[in-house]
């Protein structure tokens, strides 16, 4: 509850300190970027709380606006937990919870909660259609190999991030390591679901999947998403959940290490990596993704300013990928900005480990009139043109 | 909201775009409070609108709408609000200026930057340092604005060796919609010729915007002074068990002409500075933390070539053989937070707040031979009052800061009373001990402030309050600058305005 968070909500000092990358003093939170009113940054949204539970301000279609277009990209509380100790995330995050249990979000959002309740995934693709994307891919259903490789719905459903899936299959199949995927027995992860406040939806997801899982006997599991990745590490071990849970760059750099990935051929290119939030920040796997870089031939690895802790979020988290609440804004679009700060390296290439961050800065190029200096690949992509 | 409020809409509109303007409660509440009015427990009406101007133009436009319409104006520039400054007190527009973030540019001819509003110091001093150059000291946070601050009268002066305030010329909408610039920048072509000179054509114009918190007009562009950096740049740190040691100290060290800055800090400062917020509720890790840090702290920051800066440490050191104090050397993990405070533009300086926001200051500029008793005197107020550390319960012990202005003829002494806002009684307290330490600051040491604080504008020559009130009508005859507020040199309240509660 709300209430329960006055400790943060009260001592919020105004100062400001959520909207900077320190010491890099740029811009750190995508929202404020785009629409510029405090109200889309934390120190507003706190206010907002604030406001809320003092009955100075009534919920309304407006206000949920300004607080879901948060991305939960945890920015905002990774500068201001080392200056004054607040979590304005987590405030962020209550408040999501309270509009949603009061009916307040927008449509867009209602649709997707709408449509993962109903299909297991936010595309209102039928759950037989999940494991289409890997036909003939040569790749296994699960049963009882060593990995469990978890999809989650962009690399079932969306274009883009499915050649991320299937590079990622090629790469893990070249290894020899035993895995298999649920195909239709796949659901949606629900840690969007979470994020937004959905929490009785997140907890019906979480224990279905869970009981999916132990059924199965699975007791390794890969994630192709940073996203599925974080919420089955550290969300479903509170439900019961209790399962050994890798990233696949972290997999793959192992991989790398003990010989059994050989990248030999060269891909001669600039390269910067744009950390996923919930890979980077969430979670600390930082190095993992650029040991694969520097492993790979011909790869040139330059780092954009804002990195590590202080990565500028693409914009998709918070479920924005699907709801396209910042879409719009021009040149203060968040995934613009990213693709100028990518493309100011020098970098040919925009690298990324997430298939969200992929399908949300994949137009940013063109859109900058940056489409003949800068594209933007998956690390898998990548690593499997040098194999 | 007004009759109007659809009329102005589409005016403004038509100045800035729809995108930058919003009349929605939920992006009007943000603008409401900040750590004053929340510890003054005020009440602040809605403003009509929020607008985001661009450019000096769209500001300019802005402000001839609110004289059209008598609509009251709170401009803020980079959004970092503590001291009560820009709430919009009796409504009207607030005019958030984040968006006009241009660094027109750093030359290194002058030592000059020339920046808009919405620029941190955090951002100046980083692009500045590309050339060789930085900021001059602030021991601010680094996401506040130079201009911001400039109005403020800076955060704190903090250098004897270069001016107390930073900027050389400026750009201003004036209240009533024309706008002026400052210095070199005063003829027609000065503004692109030469704007890098302060002192030009008579009185000291760009000056009179200092410290004016906004009564007389939007700085929308300033010129601003850097410094070089040096090819050596240090910190050291001398410590006392006596304030009085430490006092004399200061004044010596400055008499050398050596420092680049200086500052003289207690140690509850430092603790808040070096220990992570998590850990500060623990009495174990403060009480490791003090247990390294000595009861008063000397910090003087040296610049130069290596044998210069040697030779200005060993200078130090006579001093300081000479007064009692002793040489302090930290490890990192202390030294560091404390260098980044000292040298400006810091996230580590907020830790000062830390962990409950909550935050009453003793501000005065005195001689500093009158420090000591006034410490003595803010302490034993804070003693009579009962005030508790919102750490432990325990007796209270503010946070201290003494820097030199200007030779050291004058310093700068803050006093920072920590509470926890959610502790109603306790801020109570601390309202009543406020009121009584600012009356003994003013009556019985002379204690000045730097800023034209309304209640103050009551005890000055009424010569000197009509000057100041006489420019602001002068330029803002219909009133609409930031009425109503601590700091606002009212010259009439704008017809349909609302009183605060």
């Amino acid at each position: 509850m709300l209430a329960d968070l006055k400790d943060y909500i009260y001592h919020c000092l105004k100062c400001g300190a959520c909207r900077i990358a320190y010491p890099e003093y740029m811009p750190i939170c995508p929202s404020g970027e785009r629409f510029g009113f405090d109200s889309y940054y934390a120190i507003g949204r706190v206010e907002i709380a604030r406001a809320l539970l003092e009955g100075r301000l009534d919920p309304d279609e407006k206000l949920a606006r300004r607080v879901f277009t948060c991305t939960s990209c945890g920015a905002c509380d990774e500068q201001c937990r080392p200056a004054v100790g607040n979590r304005p995330l987590q405030v962020i995050e209550e408040l999501k919870a309270d509009l949603v249990e009061k009916g307040y979000l927008p449509a867009s959002l209602k649709n997707f909660l709408k449509s993962v309740h109903l299909y297991g995934n936010p595309y209102q693709k039928p759950r037989e259609a999940r494991g289409e994307w890997a036909l003939g891919s040569g790749l296994e259903e699960y049963a009882g190999q060593e990995y469990l490789l978890y999809i989650g719905s962009e690399g079932c459903f969306d274009p883009r991030a499915q050649k991320i899936a299937l590079a990622l299959v090629a790469i893990l199949q070249k290894s020899g390591i035993s895995f298999g995927f649920l195909g239709s027995r796949e659901s949606c992860d629900g840690n969007e679901v979470g994020r937004i406040g959905e929490k009785g939806l997140f907890e019906l997801l979480a224990a279905e999947n869970i009981k999916t899982f132990k059924d199965l006997g699975v007791s390794k599991i890969i994630t192709l998403s940073p996203h599925s990745y974080h919420t089955f590490k550290n969300d479903y071990p509170q439900l019961g959940g209790e399962f050994e849970v890798i990233h696949y760059t972290g997999l793959v750099n192992q991989l790398i290490k003990e010989g059994r990935l050989k990248p030999q051929k060269a891909v001669k290119a600039r390269v910067t990596y744009h950390d996923p939030c919930f890979l980077g920040r969430y979670n600390g796997d930082y190095q993992p993704a650029r040991e694969i870089l520097e492993a790979v031939p011909g790869v040139e690895l330059l780092e954009m300013e804002r990195i590590k802790r202080n990565s500028f979020c693409c914009s998709g988290g918070g479920a924005n990928y699907f709801a396209d609440l910042l879409g719009g804004g021009g040149e203060d679009n968040p995934a613009r900005i990213r693709v100028r700060e990518a493309s100011e390296t020098g970098a040919q290439i925009l690298a990324v480990a997430c298939p969200g961050c992929a399908v949300m800065l994949n137009d940013a190029p063109g859109a900058e009139g940056l489409e003949d200096r800068i594209i933007v690949r998956d690390l898998a992509e990548i690593l499997l043109e040098a194999l | 909201m007004r009759e109007e409020a659809g009329a102005i809409f589409r005016e403004l509109a038509e100045i800035v775009g729809e995108d930058s303007i919003s009349g929605d409660r939920a992006d009007l509440i943000p603008y409401l409070q900040d750590s004053y009015t929340a510890l003054m427990r005020k009440e602040v009406p809605y403003p009509d609108f929020v607008v985001m101007p661009g450019s000096t133009e769209q500001v300019q436009g802005v402000v001839r709408l609110a004289n059209k319409y008598r609509m009251p104006v709170y401009p803020r520039s980079f959004g970092v609000n503590i001291a009560g400054s820009a709430i919009p007190y009796r409504g009207g527009l607030v005019l958030d200026l984040k968006r006009m973030k241009r660094i027109l540019e750093i030359n290194e001819d002058t030592m000059t930057a020339q920046i808009e509003p919405g620029v941190s110091w955090g951002r100046l001093r980083k692009e500045a340092r590309k050339k060789r150059l930085d900021i001059i000291p602030i021991g601010g946070p680094y996401d506040t604005s130079p201009i911001g601050n400039f109005l403020l009268t800076n955060i704190t002066p903090y250098s004897t060796k270069y001016p107390a305030d930073r900027a050389v010329t400026l750009e201003a909408v004036l209240p009533n919609g024309e706008i002026l610039r400052t210095g070199s920048q005063a003829t027609r072509s000065g503004a692109d010729l030469n704007p890098y000179f302060r002192y030009a054509y008579g009185p000291d114009i760009t000056g009179l915007f200092r410290g004016s918190l906004g009564n007389y007009g939007i700085i929308t562009k300033m010129v601003i002074r850097l410094r070089p950096l040096a090819e050596v740049e240090k910190n050291i740190y001398f410590g006392f068990d006596q304030l009085d040691p430490a006092l004399m100290t200061m004044k010596n060290i400055e008499r050398l002409e050596i420092t680049r800055y200086s500052m003289l800090s207690n140690r509850y400062l430092s603790v808040h500075i070096v220990t992570p917020p998590e850990k500060l509720r623990s009495s174990q890790e403060r009480e490791k933390v003090m247990a390294m840090l000595p009861p008063y702290q000397l910090v003087a920051g040296l610049g130069g070539r290596p044998r210069q800066v040697a030779l200005y440490e060993e200078m130090l050191e006579e001093e300081i053989g000479r007064t009692g104090g002793r040489r302090v050397e930290f490890p990192e993990e202390i030294r560091s937070p404390l260098d980044e405070m000292t040298e400006g533009a810091s996230q580590k300086v907020l830790r000062m707040y830390a962990p409950n926001a909550g935050f009453a200051a003793v501000i005065g500029c005195v001689p500093l031979s009158r420090v000591k008793d006034l410490n003595a005197t803010v302490r034993q107020t804070v003693e009579k009052y009962g005030l508790t550390s919102a750490l432990d319960g325990g007796p209270l012990d503010p946070e201290l800061i003494v820097i030199p202005y200007d030779r050291c003829s004058t310093v700068y002494v803050e006093h920072e009373i920590l509470y926890d806002p959610l502790d109603t009684e306790m801020v109570k307290l601390i309202n009543g001990c406020l009121r009584e330490c600012y009356a003994l600051l003013v009556n019985k040491y002379g204690a000045v402030h730097t800023m034209p604080n309304k209640s103050l504008l009551r005890s000055m020559l009424p010569s000197y309050a009509g000057l100041l009130t006489g420019i602001k009508k002068m330029v803002d005859p219909n009133g609409i600058m930031m009425p109503g507020g601590p700091y606002t040199l009212e010259a009439q309240l704008p017809p349909g305005s609302q009183e605060v509660g």
